[in-house]
């Protein structure tokens, strides 16, 4: 028992329109993977395909490398914890848990063994006689992951299981979630739209738009090397600014913005033309106004908001764009008002060019909620 | 009138309205009820109380041959329909519901066609089916309870769709995803979770059949076929005694129990959110 997903061309539309477009997608044994996409980005209905409740138009799933495309769910060895739990309102916790068990060739002594063992491993142990409806949220959520995991599945499936509940709570399962991950050494592949979620709790990510994969491999890896303007926008928060790409000094991209020079490190150095700089909002400097150097643009601050540990601030810079900025709590006196005007300093090292076939031409996507 | 104006105090005017109507709908049940137990003759003045047009009477419901074969009949008639006509809406709801595709639009239409025809045109449309094409059964029971079924499959349908809609596919889904074979899907998990819509519409369909007069009376073959709705169109001009009025009240507390009973165990196990078909229900119990 492996768990070895991978994805190869695999397709599905519906009547002409393609909600999945020839996706390659490999997803190591054992690991937690999470496909994240705003809705309508077919993530879900990837995780559909892979359980077998959507046929796919075309392609290969290859389950630890046997193709199931075309078996049918009940002959799959891979379990779904659904968004809503579709757990059985007219069974009990313990007859939930059991429901797939008649299905395998066990006594009902072994059967009663492992709902007790795997209720324990989600603490849950005294609620067998308990029917869904007297469950709360995450209860029902921990009777699902159960029935799927008692099954011992090569791949467990989770559509935004953390969906229905309450942030706290949501918070609470996602260490849950990964911590049982890790316990029971199940490939698992989460689907979210939520980026922050995708972050805290993946091995290693996927993020989808419109049918395609944008870019996928671990967490810190995306997140700080967004290869696309989609990616750099949904995985946190994105400063955009707009550039020429004039050539190259050394390893950096010689940028104009605003009759100022940036040299850019990281991402397509060897653009040229029309380009976007990136540059997250932790990563930018700010410096007393008037200061000198290169990477250095001056600006005026439009709001500035007090968040506890650390600022919030918005500032308009040279050149009409609004940078988005984060200063620490760190104990130095923060001197500077609304309407003022301050330099702000983008590292070399922390700013990105991203090429222009990597920005799409219609406006980009909206901030995740 | 201050008290009918009151702008804060609760509404007046619709609570008597409401209260007027239902006085006036029960009134006439409860006067034919009421000398079902009268003492003498009279169908009109009270002669005390007594339970001869029950028992008693040579020509009370238990002692009277047309009466209690007329009501024996009728009950037969009911546990056909329901053992026929529950079983087979049950499947074209469940065929229904998961049709996608050509045809499956007129045939969602055509399913309640049976519910807007007037009970008289398919009474005669079906009579005239018995006599000229499918003449060889002939009129009489078989018939009756075909006719029965006709209509009464269309109630299923629409008491089991709705609750199919409310259901939806994710219970099958977990179930297939749990290994459940297709027909394992449909008895662990389907047929559970519809059971209080079955119930119900079984309900339903036995209080239809009893109530049921055009249809039964157009497809009948004598006197053995005389329903009790039959019964008491044809006699209730012409010789009137108040074992009718027994007979009557007999039928409509049996009805009464049913839907009562199908409405009980519907509320218990659909649980909340089921409102709507609970309600459902209660419009048959009440336009019957």
């Amino acid at each position: 028992m492996n768990g070895e997903v991978r994805l190869e061309e695999l397709t599905k539309s519906y009547g002409g329109v393609s909600a999945v477009e020839g996706i390659d997608l490999d997803m190591p044994p054992g690991e937690f993977f999470t496909m994240v996409g705003p809705s309508g980005c077919g993530k879900t209905t990837t995780l559909r395909m892979i359980a077998g409740f959507e046929r796919p138009t075309s392609g290969r799933i290859l389950l630890d490398g046997v193709d199931v495309a075309q078996t049918p769910p009940h002959r799959r060895n891979v379990n779904t914890v659904f968004q809503s739990y579709a757990l059985f309102p007219h069974l009990n916790v313990a007859d939930n848990v059991a429901f797939g068990l008649k299905y395998r060739k066990t006594t009902k002594e072994e059967r009663r063994r492992q709902v007790a063992e795997v209720l324990e491993l989600v603490q849950l142990t005294g609620f067998e006689g308990r029917k869904p409806g007297q469950l709360s949220g995450g209860q029902q959520q921990r009777v699902a992951l159960a029935r799927a995991l008692v099954l011992r599945p090569q791949v467990l499936l989770l559509d935004e299981p953390l969906g229905a509940l309450d942030a706290r709570l949501r918070k609470d399962l996602q260490v849950e979630l990964k911590a049982l991950q890790s316990e029971v050494g199940v490939t698992f592949v989460f689907v979210t739209h939520d980026q922050e979620e995708a972050l805290t709790m993946s091995d290693r990510i996927a993020v989808m738009n419109d049918g395609h994969i944008e870019q996928a491999g671990p967490p810190q890896a995306v997140y700080d090397e967004p290869e696309t303007l989609f990616v750099a926008d949904f995985l946190g928060v994105s400063n955009l600014i707009a550039a020429q790409a004039r050539g190259t000094e050394g390893d950096c991209c010689v940028l104009r913005v605003a009759e100022r020079t940036l040299y850019a490190e990281q991402g397509a150095t060897g653009a040229r033309g029309d380009v976007k700089a990136m540059i997250r909002p932790e990563r930018v400097r700010i410096e007393p106004p008037g200061g000198d150097g290169d990477n250095r643009l001056p600006g005026l601050i439009e709001h500035a908001v007090f968040l506890g540990g650390f600022r919030e601030l918005r500032v308009r810079i040279l050149g009409g764009s609004l940078i988005k900025a984060i200063v620490p709590n760190d104990g130095t006196p923060f001197g500077y008002e609304e309407g003022e005007s301050l330099m702000l300093h983008f590292p070399q090292e922390a700013l990105r060019v991203l090429a222009p076939s990597a920005v799409p031409d219609e406006p980009s996507p909206d901030e995740p909620a | 009138m201050s008290w009918l104006r009151n702008p804060w105090g609760r509404p007046r005017f619709l609570p008597i309205v409401t209260g007027v109507y239902i006085l006036w709908s029960i009134v006439p049940v409860t006067v034919a009820v009421l000398f079902a137990f009268n003492d003498g003759r009279s169908r009109t003045t009270w002669q005390g109380f007594s339970t001869r047009w029950f028992l008693d009477d040579p020509g009370s419901v238990k002692n009277d041959p047309g009466l209690l074969s007329a009501l024996q009949h009728t009950l037969l008639l009911a546990v056909i329909c329901v053992v026929v006509a529950v079983p087979l809406g049950v499947a074209l709801a469940l065929g229904l519901q998961r049709w996608r595709g050509h045809g499956s639009g007129a045939a969602n239409t055509l399913m309640l066609l049976p519910l807007v025809t007037p009970e008289l045109v398919m009474g005669v449309a079906l009579l005239l089916l018995f006599l000229q094409i499918f003449n060889g059964w002939g009129l009489g029971t078989t018939a009756q309870a075909i006719g029965q079924v006709t209509f009464a499959v269309s109630y299923v349908v629409v008491v089991v769709r709705g609750r199919l809609v409310t259901i939806g596919r994710e219970y099958e889904e977990a179930a297939a995803d749990l290994g459940a074979p297709p027909v394992s899907r449909l008895t662990r998990v389907l047929l559970p979770l519809l059971a209080p819509a079955i119930i119900a519409s079984a309900g339903i369909v036995f209080a239809l059949s009893i109530d049921d007069f055009v249809v039964t009376q157009y497809l009948s073959a004598g006197a053995d076929t005389n329903t009790v709705s039959m019964l008491l169109y044809s006699t209730a001009r012409g010789a009137p005694s108040p074992a009718l009025n027994a007979l009557a009240s007999i039928t409509l507390v049996i009805t009464l129990v049913t839907i009562a009973l199908a409405y009980l165990v519907y509320r218990r196990f659909a649980g909340a959110g089921s409102a709507s078909e609970a309600a459902t229900l209660g419009e048959v119990a009440i336009e019957r």
